[in-house]
């Protein structure tokens, strides 16, 4: 199944791209996301008790982030299962500058297995939109509440000493150093 | 087909049966016909820890009338409306709504507080609620709430009632021309849900549309007022020109469709034009 | 012979109807044996995949649980599951009871949790952890032959099942001659045979006396003990497989399924009662699918609407492994294509391929139904090019009544047949000519009328054994009790057809007995002689026949004993409601006499056999094929009808 969409954030792509890349701020944002721990550079293990409506499960699997093109591009690999079934895909998030904001451009392909993909097909579209849209609000959320704290000169903790940039720069060493 | 295991809570009144979904939190679901989420139980594609009956509250369950209001309790059935002598009178929409639920015994044990509170994106009653404008109120702690159908679906399967809270009736102002509503779909062979439903209720007054209220549920994640339309007919002469016209923007509301094995999103958006238009003149013929 | 028909062709009311309809029979499920355990099995949610690690720890150690089963533990120990078709150079792959390191379809068994009650089964199954390394899929039958498609089987080196050619006559001739030439591609889509019963199976060993009883909802207790018993490697003869009342079955318990020789090994692990009963969703992805065929058909006509010939060219999905039958369904496709038409040049070829999904097989006609939508639709087709009416193209090419027996270029004889006369009947009840004018008047209005006609032969009574893996005889036992009661053990497995009714009827009428004094007993293997089962409008033709000819047989000996009661030739009595007449002094004698007589064995003759028993196994000399006409149009009344009744004859 392809997913595919764009969100408009009302922030500075620098901004975003903190947000979208630290581990913190992802698992704060995706709504139901109950873990979500580094297992080594670059590749995070997740439990996520997802749903919509009456349908809901416990999935667990990992997240690995590859192809990083600081601040605009990086590729997710997702493999998750739990009861209701398994998700498995991968997707790429383009961070474009537009204006004063910042346009996320999303695009996967995800298969869907298990009772989740027999009985619910008709509702896996509309979910899965509905969930990229509600982390993207919360991305956003994430990103007023930064613009405020620097507008009122305080801290704004989360993002800024996030993990993951250090991930990504033992990714992009590790890249660097292979022969090509 | 085996449900995981739970616990099961069948509280006699609606205080108690908050008081228990404040104390399990998102460990727990309300069940009361059942018709939703038992067979999302079966395939465990849900698997609660606690179950809260509601079916067995007193006074949650039957039609009444206040005044000018049709007051519905949540627990009552689809076949209890669909049989009812005075909705058929004050509101045939919501009989005609009801008749087309499932089959017989979806109806016998289905209720409209279930069904609206599961927000299913192809079931009938979110159009007739939004065609008849309903006020649907919500019980919390220490709290009661209006919200008004536009307002009540809120994305697929999800609608405005806080997992804290319970649908405890559905109040609806007795149309000025009742006969003049319709409800028409196309059900999915094997279900019955909607690939496309449309249900209207018009007021004419003098050859002309003084109001009309179209809901559409099926095309697109949530069920939606079709606001364009509604301008487009509201003080005009209804003839079949004015009518086609206003049913072509039927779908305007709808951004995102839904897609399945039985109709791709353009075939919907298509379906929602023909049927809107259908359903606009058969409430008028019936005017 | 003659009797008075009191019950055949009369309306009696079915013998199974009471307990059915009261809910007082017992399927597999009511059968309640003690300290039964339950069994559960875990599917692949995958339709190909590698199993990397099965995690069954917090499974065995879950409340209730007694045991869990994986591949490694039946591998070697329980046989494959078998297909029984033989097609030259066909590729059968190993079709292990629970997966091997690899599962090929959604649905596929991996894993068997042995459990106290089926709920603590079940909730243990969702505590099993299996790493699956997803490979290529391919559904598609079509892709699956081509090169870059991933291969299920590797072993093959090819998702190729097999190819067969069928049909004779001079087809490049034909099509070389031909006016015309039309072709049209058609697809069969897979379906899924619901019976209102799922599939279920209780085994019991018992270890004493190294005896397994194996209730299963199946069509063939027979053919089941047989294969069953090759699977767990014992005896035939210490298997009993029962097939008690089984809610339908429409070819999709026409079958050895996985789960019939995995519970048999599980009680003999357990030495328990362990039962499985499907649930819907299992019905759904593990018990065989139906049809699956994706061909381009080609017909080539005069362009008087002369048939030439016919050629086929179909790709037929197999699912990912070979159940009892699945490469045989399309050969029967290939048997019925000239319908009921005369077609003198008959070509098809099949491929038959791998898919990653479940196993198609017998459903509802099996192959023949497919041939029947492909002859009907190429001939309406062929009546569009050449203008001609398509009730006239089909009339055209019927063979004539007296052309029977018809050979057909697919090698059939057709016994009988008057197709002309049940297609005049569809006419004349629909008013075909009213029908056309309104279309045309229509037409004038730009509206569209439809009419669909379809005449169509069907291959029955399944059939000389030539023709099937197993044989296809039946067999049938009748035993006059000693107070006249008759007991009928029949080789046949109804289930829902209503034999035991019909059965009866023949009974009560060749032996002039009332019907209520008979009782027809099937699906037991421990008490009925071996027999084929119920398949392929098989039971009553087949069965009915070898039950009619095991009468004669206790009638002639029944005749025998009543010559010398009545002291008499055998030749000068006469066989007439029950009662042996014509003895010179007018004496007679009824059949109860008889059999009371038999058993005392006080007056019989010196070469005479006490009892009164004999068994039939009747071969059948070819099918039968009935036939009908269909026609439905859409006129100015509404819906108008038409149906050409099936004449059988033998």
């Amino acid at each position: 199944m392809k997913v595919e969409g764009s969100y408009t954030i009302h922030a500075s792509r620098d901004h975003a791209w903190l947000l979208l890349i630290d581990p913190e701020v992802i698992s704060k944002c995706i709504s139901g996301c109950e873990s979500l721990e580094e297992k080594e550079p670059g590749i995070y293990n997740i439990t996520l008790k997802a749903g919509v409506g009456s349908i809901k499960g416990v999935f667990t699997g990992t997240i690995r982030l590859d192809n990083i093109n600081e601040p605009e591009h990086y590729r997710m690999i997702v493999d998750c299962k739990g009861s209701p079934g398994f998700i498995r895909g991968e997707g790429s998030l383009d961070v474009i500058e537009s204006g004063d904001g910042t346009i996320v451009n999303y695009v996967g392909d995800v298969s869907v297995g298990g009772t989740l993909a027999s009985v619910g097909q008709r509702m896996i579209q509309a979910t899965s939109k509905m969930m990229a849209g509600n982390f993207f609000a919360a991305i956003e959320a994430e990103a007023k509440a930064w613009q405020k704290a620097e507008e009122n000169n305080e801290p704004y903790k989360a993002p800024k000493h996030g993990f993951f940039r250090n991930t990504i720069r033992q990714i992009k060493n590790k890249v660097t150093a292979q022969p090509y | 087909m085996i449900t995981g295991n739970f616990d099961y809570f069948a509280p006699s009144n609606v205080e108690e049966a908050i008081k228990l979904l404040n104390e399990y939190g998102d460990d727990c679901k309300i069940i009361s016909g059942g018709h939703s989420l038992v067979p999302v139980l079966k395939l465990r594609l849900a698997s609660p820890a606690v179950l809260i009956d509601i079916g067995r509250i007193k006074g949650l369950k039957g039609i009444s009338f206040e005044g000018g209001t049709i007051v519905i309790g949540t627990n009552t059935t689809h076949a209890e409306i669909a049989r009812s002598a005075e909705l058929k009178k004050h509101c045939p929409l919501l009989v005609e709504t009801a008749g087309q639920i499932g089959d017989q015994q979806v109806r016998n044990r289905g209720t409209i507080g279930g069904s609206l509170t599961h927000a299913d994106p192809a079931a009938d009653w979110p159009a007739a609620v939004l065609a008849l404008d309903a006020d649907i109120i919500v019980k919390g702690k220490g709290s009661v709430r209006t919200i008004k159908a536009t307002d009540f679906f809120v994305d697929i399967m999800t609608s405005a009632v806080k997992s804290n809270e319970i649908v405890t009736e559905i109040r609806i102002t007795k149309p000025a021309q009742p006969q003049a509503a319709a409800y028409l779909k196309v059900p999915q062979a094997a279900s019955g849900f909607a690939v496309v439903g449309v249900a209207a209720q018009l007021t004419l007054k003098d050859g002309r549309c003084e109001k009309v209220a179209i809901g559409i549920t099926g095309l697109g994640p949530k069920a939606y007022r079709a606001s364009t339309s509604e301008n487009a007919l509201i003080g005009n002469t209804l003839d079949a020109a004015t009518i086609s016209a206003a049913a072509e923007k039927a779908d305007t509301e709808a951004v995102d469709t839904m897609e399945d094995i039985h109709a791709s999103g353009e075939f919907r958006r298509n379906l929602t034009r023909v049927y809107t238009k259908r359903a606009i003149m058969a409430a008028m013929s019936r005017a | 012979m003659s009797f008075l028909a009191k019950y055949i062709g009369q309306k009696v009311r079915r013998t199974e109807d009471p307990r059915l309809i009261q809910g007082i029979g017992h399927y597999v499920d009511d059968i309640k044996l003690a300290d039964t355990l339950h069994v559960v099995i875990l599917r692949s949610t995958h339709a190909h995949a590698k199993i990397n690690s099965i995690d069954l720890e917090a499974a065995k150690s879950s409340p209730g649980v007694v045991a869990v089963y994986t591949g490694k533990d039946v591998e070697g120990r329980v046989g494959f599951v078998p297909c029984a078709a033989a097609l030259p150079d066909l590729k059968v792959p190993k079709y292990p009871v629970l997966a091997q390191g690899k599962v090929i379809f959604v649905g596929q068994p991996v894993a068997a949790i042995v459990a106290t009650d089926k709920y603590k089964a079940r909730d243990a199954a969702d505590l099993i952890d299996i790493d699956y390394d997803p490979l290529d899929v391919v559904t598609d039958p079509e892709a699956a032959v081509q090169a870059d498609s991933s291969v299920i089987h590797e072993e093959f080196g090819t998702n190729i099942a097999f190819h067969h050619s069928a049909g004779t006559g001079d087809i490049e001739a034909a099509f070389k001659q031909a006016d015309r030439i039309v072709s049209e591609k058609l697809y069969h889509q897979r379906l899924a045979p619901v019976a209102l019963e799922p599939r279920g199976v209780l085994a019991h060993y018992l270890p004493g006396e190294q005896q397994m009883t194996l209730w299963s909802s199946t069509q063939i207790p027979h053919l089941m003990r047989t294969q069953v018993a090759l699977m767990l490697g014992i005896n035939e003869n210490r298997l009993r497989v029962i097939a008690p009342e089984v809610g339908g079955g429409f070819g999709s318990k026409l079958n050895v399924y996985a789960e019939e020789a995995l519970l048999g090994w599980i009680s003999m692990q357990l030495k328990k009662p362990v039962k499985w009963i499907e649930s819907r969703r299992e019905n759904m992805t593990s018990t065989i699918h139906g049809r699956s065929q994706s061909g381009t058909v080609e017909m080539a006509v005069k362009n008087d609407g002369t048939l030439l010939g016919l050629k086929y060219q179909v790709i037929a999905d197999m699912g990912a492994y070979l159940q009892l039958l699945t490469p045989a369904i399309p050969t029967l496709t290939g048997l019925m294509l000239s319908g009921c038409y005369k077609i003198p040049a008959i070509s098809m070829q099949c491929t038959g391929v791998f898919t990653n999904r479940m196993s198609t097989d017998a459903y509802r006609g099996a192959g023949r139904p497919e041939a029947t939508y492909l002859v009907e639709r190429i001939m309406d087709c062929v009546a569009l090019e050449l203008k001609m009416d398509p009730v006239e193209l089909r009339r055209k090419n019927f063979p004539k009544p007296e052309e029977f027996p018809f050979a057909t270029a697919t090698g059939l004889f057709y016994d009988s047949g008057d197709y002309e006369k049940s297609l005049a009947r569809a006419l004349e009840m629909s008013d075909y000519q009213k029908l056309r004018a309104e279309q045309s008047e229509a037409r004038k209005q730009g509206r569209y009328l439809g009419i669909g006609v379809s005449t169509y032969v069907e291959i029955c009574a399944m059939g000389p054994s030539i023709a099937l893996p197993a044989g296809g005889w039946e067999s049938a036992t009748v035993r006059v009790e000693p107070t006249g009661k008759v007991t009928v053990m029949t080789g046949i497995s109804p289930h829902g057809q209503g034999e035991e009714t019909s059965f009866a009827q023949i009974v009560g009428d060749m032996l002039g007995v009332d019907m209520d004094d008979v009782l027809v007993i099937h699906g037991d293997t421990s008490i009925v002689q071996y027999g084929i089962g119920t398949f392929g409008s098989r039971g009553l033709a087949v069965g009915g026949a070898a039950l009619a000819c095991a009468l004669d047989k206790v009638v002639a000996k029944a005749r025998k004993l009543a010559a010398h009661i009545l002291q008499t030739d055998e030749s000068s009595l006469t066989f007439e409601n029950g009662r042996f007449v014509g003895a010179p002094n007018d004496s007679s004698i009824t059949i109860q006499e008889i059999a009371q007589a038999a058993h005392t064995a006080h007056n019989i003759p010196p070469d005479f056999e006490p009892g009164l028993v004999a068994t039939h196994f009747f071969e059948p000399k070819n099918f039968t094929f009935p036939f009908g006409s269909h026609l439905r149009g859409r006129g100015r009344q509404g819906d108008r009808r038409g149906q050409g009744a099936s004449i059988y004859r033998r």
